[in-house]
């Protein structure tokens, strides 16, 4: 009787989790990004100073609590040399952030063919897509109106049926951060089915 | 009462961080933990046992512990994980070779339990040298990819000409502040 009812409980309790992959060119405000969604969704976390976050060669992991759900991102480096890397963590993941930098005008179309490259992959096939025009903060920056155009030219057949939305964030400010993460969470929901949450997948 | 917590709670905060350094013969441990104390090149020889050294960088104090990395004395680096807040793990980026013993190493060592929670800071260290590899390449060889659950990264660096060690610090520091 003790199992069953301690089974319930646990079974109450446990958290469905899901791992979101953050990626984008260096310098498009990626570990900003992670640090701000941590800050806001986990409660005495301070994070870390904004002037402090350095170039990623490597990973950021970063884990936030939304309900019954459990989310672990994966914030890899954007430089050229390490874009290599990226299509290692494609299977595993159930949600994608792509963050570009609003402001950076010079290395928008870079940004795009990176992006295409991206969602191309076949192991990235249906797996919903949220793009950030990121650093809405500063003035004179490409809004969500100038960004999406962009990103949508071309690429509709490769983005296929999937959940995809394009939000304007400022990772600096936080504003824009809860939004674009519920919205990601309903949808790693809806997509379940295809991809089930990781901690049923090692049971 | 709160006042006491905290007072406590900075007591704690305030310990000394405890590091260790570890990596296979050659690749530059000893040279990288003294580029870091005095600043300078020293002539090393091959580590058997350990040094530890304190090391102060930007108002923090670091216990820093260079652990010899020859193949009969790397069973005992096990009895230096518990406490460790971080782990330098340096690579000869030059030394094609035993990159995949260097690999083996790693991921046998982050297994353990108590460096669950220590950070993780990889030096490709030989940066100097002629046809060495790059970031991509070593991490591509030493298979960082299955390491999905730690922050880690990656630095080019050369302790003989003292570069990159400055950045890795920087990053280690705040890495480690922020968890507090």
């Amino acid at each position: 009787m003790y199992t069953l009812v301690s089974g319930f409980y646990k079974y109450m309790l446990q958290k469905d989790e899901f791992c979101v992959l953050i990626l984008g060119l260096d310098n498009a405000g990626k570990t900003t990004y992670l640090e701000s969604a941590k800050t806001k969704f986990t409660k005495n976390y301070k994070g870390m100073n904004p002037s402090k976050i350095t170039t990623t060669v490597g990973l950021n992991i970063g884990q936030i609590d939304i309900n019954t759900v459990r989310l672990n991102f994966w914030d890899l480096g954007g430089q050229l040399e390490l874009q290599s890397l990226w299509d290692k963590y494609y299977a595993e993941c159930h949600a994608l952030i792509y963050v570009v930098d609003s402001n950076d005008r010079d290395r928008i179309a870079e940004s795009k063919e990176t992006f295409d490259k991206m969602i191309s992959n076949e192991n990235l096939i249906g797996v919903p897509l949220l793009v950030l025009a990121n650093k809405q903060d500063i003035r004179d920056c490409m809004g969500v109106r100038e960004v999406k155009p962009i990103f949508n030219k071309n690429s509709a057949h490769l983005i296929g049926r999937r959940d995809c939305m394009v939000m304007p964030v400022s990772a600096l400010t936080g504003e824009g951060i809860d939004e674009g993460i519920r919205w990601l969470v309903e949808c790693i929901k809806r997509n379940c089915d295809v991809r089930p949450p990781r901690n049923l997948e090692d049971t | 009462m709160g006042g006491v917590y905290s007072y406590f709670k900075s007591l704690f905060g305030n310990r000394e961080m405890r590091i260790l350094i570890l990596g296979l013969d050659g690749a530059g441990k000893t040279t990288i933990l003294y580029r870091l104390q005095v600043g300078e090149v020293v002539t090393t020889i091959p580590t058997i046992g350990f040094n530890v050294e304190q090391v102060t960088y930007k108002n923090l104090t670091f216990q820093v512990w260079d652990l010899g990395g020859q193949t009969s004395i790397r069973p005992y680096w096990r009895c230096y994980y518990s406490n460790t807040d971080a782990i330098i793990y340096v690579v000869d980026s030059s030394d094609r070779d035993r990159i995949g013993i260097s690999k083996e190493e790693l991921l046998a060592m982050l297994k353990e339990e108590e460096l669950r929670d220590a950070i993780l800071v990889i030096l490709a260290n030989k940066q100097d040298m002629e046809n060495c590899m790059s970031v991509a390449e070593v991490h591509r060889a030493l298979g960082l990819e299955n390491l999905k659950d730690r922050t880690f990264q990656i630095f080019k660096t050369s302790a003989k000409e003292g570069e990159g060690l400055n950045d890795s610090m920087d990053w280690l520091s705040n890495a480690l502040q922020s968890k507090l």
